[in-house]
């Protein structure tokens, strides 16, 4: 105790005087309003304080590098890899025209970049936030937190903008990469714009579920079982839903004969951003062959196909399809021709004449999905934010009849 | 003002079972305030809703003029809280989990460097500055703790058992540390169910059991209403002394509550004045011949009186 003595004896003095003086400063003057504007600046000094906490744990040493560079590396690999397959494939197939292959290649490779990327983000940007709340609660932080000024509103929002910032990173660092199908073509520079754009929207919405589901169970195993089992329902239980329903409502393609009318709630497609992401990306040229993307394309014309409902046809009729769509892939059909004017020529094999009820040329409608997509992961993130805020908050907290030992010994 | 901390009929339930059922506190500015209590006796949770971590469910609290639960923005800005399970942030650099906390009250960049190697100094840190957290010794997590509740230089802070897990010396640093800051001006108020760490620190306490305050004021003061004040040993010299005559004698004083004779031929008395009488006592009862060995009082004056008022079922006794 002796020498702590002598080191707190000068510092005491200190913080009399000058700190108490450079602390208080800042305080509002009390029983004054609080205007509009100081509530955002402190709201946003809040995110900032937990921003650059979470950010300085996350980005400390290498691991954060080393992350990102093993991420660069695998995607550059699928690429090439993909880009290989298909290389492959018209060099020894029945090619179209180099022009036509090389387009082919290029669409490929960006379709597989950015189903690849969907599902690294799907996955990382629910896992980065799943432990941010519960932690604390965990750490037992959380409690010194609430009793600091800081508001629930910047706590949630720190933590999700911390974590988001990091898979941000991973998506706008793997930009270059995705440039190179420029140098093969078939894709244009908007389609690019509107992937990342679907990509940035899905880190969000996901990031802002793990996030809820982070302040909704106080274990964070618990939160990251919940998040994973949802990030697995939005992604692979969508399909399987929407394949289900095509399954028993169109046993008799497009009629609708079997027990369930019409194709599955629209809410369902939105939701899952692979389909989003199918819908972006170019695949005309790639789905009117023959590639090794083939599922690719099935997958395509399988999910996105009622979106403009079946499209029957006989001869080079087109029965059902809107003017102005683009329609690509065509599974059972010909190709599918674009005329000058923008009108869809699909030329259908014919077996034994016009029998509509047979021959079905079914395409995928794109450009229709991916939008809708955006604006419901917008919209849920807020209500995941604002849902997780309440939970967060110690005294405005919603009683959910979670039973006594929610708050621990309560002595 | 001069009551910086006041609290009436403070009323918590979960679910059905009461932990604070109606405390009435006022704790004056630059006290050192134990709260005291068994486990479970609502201490935690009147710390909490001053804390303003708890929504109370009657009455009011106020720290400083401010409700806590009308105010609890302004409350949080005079307070400062050392939960009795803190945590600790993994991957962090000490001076960095002082700085996030000062963030979260808004503090500028310009003054936290500074406030944070001072503060550091206070709590004997100095030298730790860019260790991580997790590295720590218990009692260094805890002075850093009480760090992170000092970076907004509050009027008041509020800790929940905060020698709980320290070693002895630990604890005599976290008391040396407490009454520093109390020099300083501070007002603490401080739980605790163990009673010796509070005895020579607290100059008041409020004695706590089933969520109600039983006793309450200064330690003094609530031994002198006590019906058993303080305990007196009294020692007599053995050879040849009839112990039930001197334990008669000891009764008739009017300030002796009770005589009781223990195995070792101890005399024990529950005494019921103040000094003055039981120098009164010492000198009747050399006077009359009884050859004291040693007379004085038991020494944890406040565990007794602790064990006095919880075990038995007492009306809650208010001292002035």
């Amino acid at each position: 105790m002796g020498t702590m003595t002598d080191a707190t004896e000068t510092a005491i003095d200190e913080t009399a005087t000058e700190p108490i003086a450079a602390v208080t400063e800042p305080i509002p003057s009390p029983r004054r309003r609080r205007s509009p504007l100081g509530g955002i600046r402190r709201t946003a000094g809040g995110v900032g304080a937990v921003g650059v906490k979470e950010l300085r744990g996350r980005m400390r040493g290498r691991r954060a590098f080393v992350i990102l560079s093993l991420y660069l590396v695998l995607l550059a690999g699928f690429a090439w890899m993909v880009e290989l397959m298909m290389e492959r494939t018209y060099s020894t197939g029945i090619g179209g025209n180099a022009v036509f292959a090389t387009a082919a290649i290029g669409q490929g490779i960006f379709a597989a970049l950015l189903m690849l990327e969907t599902l690294l983000v799907a996955f990382l940007a629910p896992m980065a936030t799943a432990g941010s709340i519960s932690l604390e609660r965990e750490k037992q932080t959380l409690e010194m937190l609430a009793a600091t000024p800081i508001t629930s509103f910047a706590i949630v929002l720190g933590k999700l903008l911390s974590a988001l910032v990091y898979v941000w990173l991973l998506i706008a660092a793997s930009i270059p990469l995705t440039a190179v199908v420029f140098v093969f073509g078939g894709v244009a520079p908007d389609d690019v714009a509107r992937g990342y754009l679907v990509l940035i929207v899905t880190a969000l919405g996901f990031g802002s579920f793990g996030l809820f589901c982070s302040s909704l169970v106080k274990r964070t195993q618990a939160a990251t079982a919940i998040t994973i089992f949802g990030v697995l329902a939005v992604s692979m239980g969508t399909l399987f839903v929407i394949f289900f329903w095509q399954s028993i409502a169109t046993t008799d393609i497009g009629r609708g004969s079997g027990p369930v009318r019409g194709s599955a709630p629209d809410p369902i497609v939105y939701l899952n951003p692979f389909l989003a992401q199918a819908d972006i990306a170019p695949a005309d040229v790639l789905c009117a062959t023959d590639t090794s993307l083939r599922y690719y394309c099935r997958f395509r014309s399988l999910f996105l196909l009622d979106q403009s409902g079946v499209i029957f046809g006989g001869g080079t009729d087109v029965v059902g399809v809107k003017p102005g769509l683009i329609l690509d892939g065509v599974i059972g059909g010909g190709p599918v021709n674009i005329a000058p004017d923008g009108g869809v020529i699909v030329e259908v094999p014919l077996l034994g004449g016009p029998q509509p009820a047979d021959v079905v040329a079914s395409g995928a409608v794109t450009d229709t999905i991916w939008q809708k997509t955006v604006i419901a992961w917008l919209v849920l993130s807020v209500v995941f934010l604002v849902l997780s805020v309440q939970l967060v908050s110690p005294t405005r907290r919603w009683h959910l009849r979670r039973g006594a030992g929610n708050r621990g010994g309560g002595s | 003002m001069t009551s910086i901390v006041r609290t009436e009929g403070l009323v918590k339930r979960y679910d059905g079972t009461v932990a604070v059922a109606g405390i009435d506190l006022e704790i004056e500015r630059g006290e050192i305030f134990g709260l005291v209590g068994p486990n479970g006796a609502g201490k935690t949770t009147t710390l909490r809703m001053l804390a303003t971590l708890l929504r109370p469910d009657a009455g009011t609290a106020e720290i400083d003029g401010w409700s806590v639960t009308r105010n609890p923005d302004e409350a949080r800005r005079v307070l400062g809280f050392m939960p009795d399970a803190f945590g600790v942030y993994d991957d962090m650099k000490v001076w960095e989990y002082l700085d996030f906390f000062a963030r979260c009250y808004g503090l500028p960049q310009a003054g936290r460097r500074r406030m944070i190697g001072d503060l550091l100094d206070l709590v004997d840190l100095g030298d730790k500055r860019d260790a991580y957290v997790q590295n720590l010794s218990r009692g260094m997590q805890q002075r850093l703790c009480l760090a992170h509740a000092l970076v907004h230089d509050p009027q008041v802070l509020l800790l929940d058992e905060p020698a709980s897990g320290l070693d002895p010396r630990a604890r005599v640093e976290l008391r040396e540390l407490l009454r520093e800051l109390r020099s300083m001006g501070k007002t603490i108020v401080i739980s605790s169910h163990i009673l010796p760490e509070l005895e020579e620190l607290c100059t008041s306490v409020a004695i706590v059991d089933r969520g109600q305050v039983l006793a309450h004021g200064r330690v003094a003061d609530i031994e002198r209403r006590l019906r058993f004040g303080a305990v007196l040993r009294v020692r007599l010299l053995l050879d040849g002394v009839d112990l039930a005559a001197a334990r008669d004698r000891f009764t008739a004083d009017p300030d002796v509550a009770s005589a009781t004779i223990l195995a070792d031929g101890t005399i024990e008395l529950g005494f019921r004045g103040d000094d003055a009488a039981s120098a009164r006592l010492l000198a009747d009862s050399v006077a009359a011949g009884l050859p004291i060995v040693s007379f004085a009082r038991a020494a944890s004056d406040l565990e007794e009186l602790f064990l006095q008022v919880t075990g038995q079922d007492l009306e809650p006794i208010e001292a002035a």
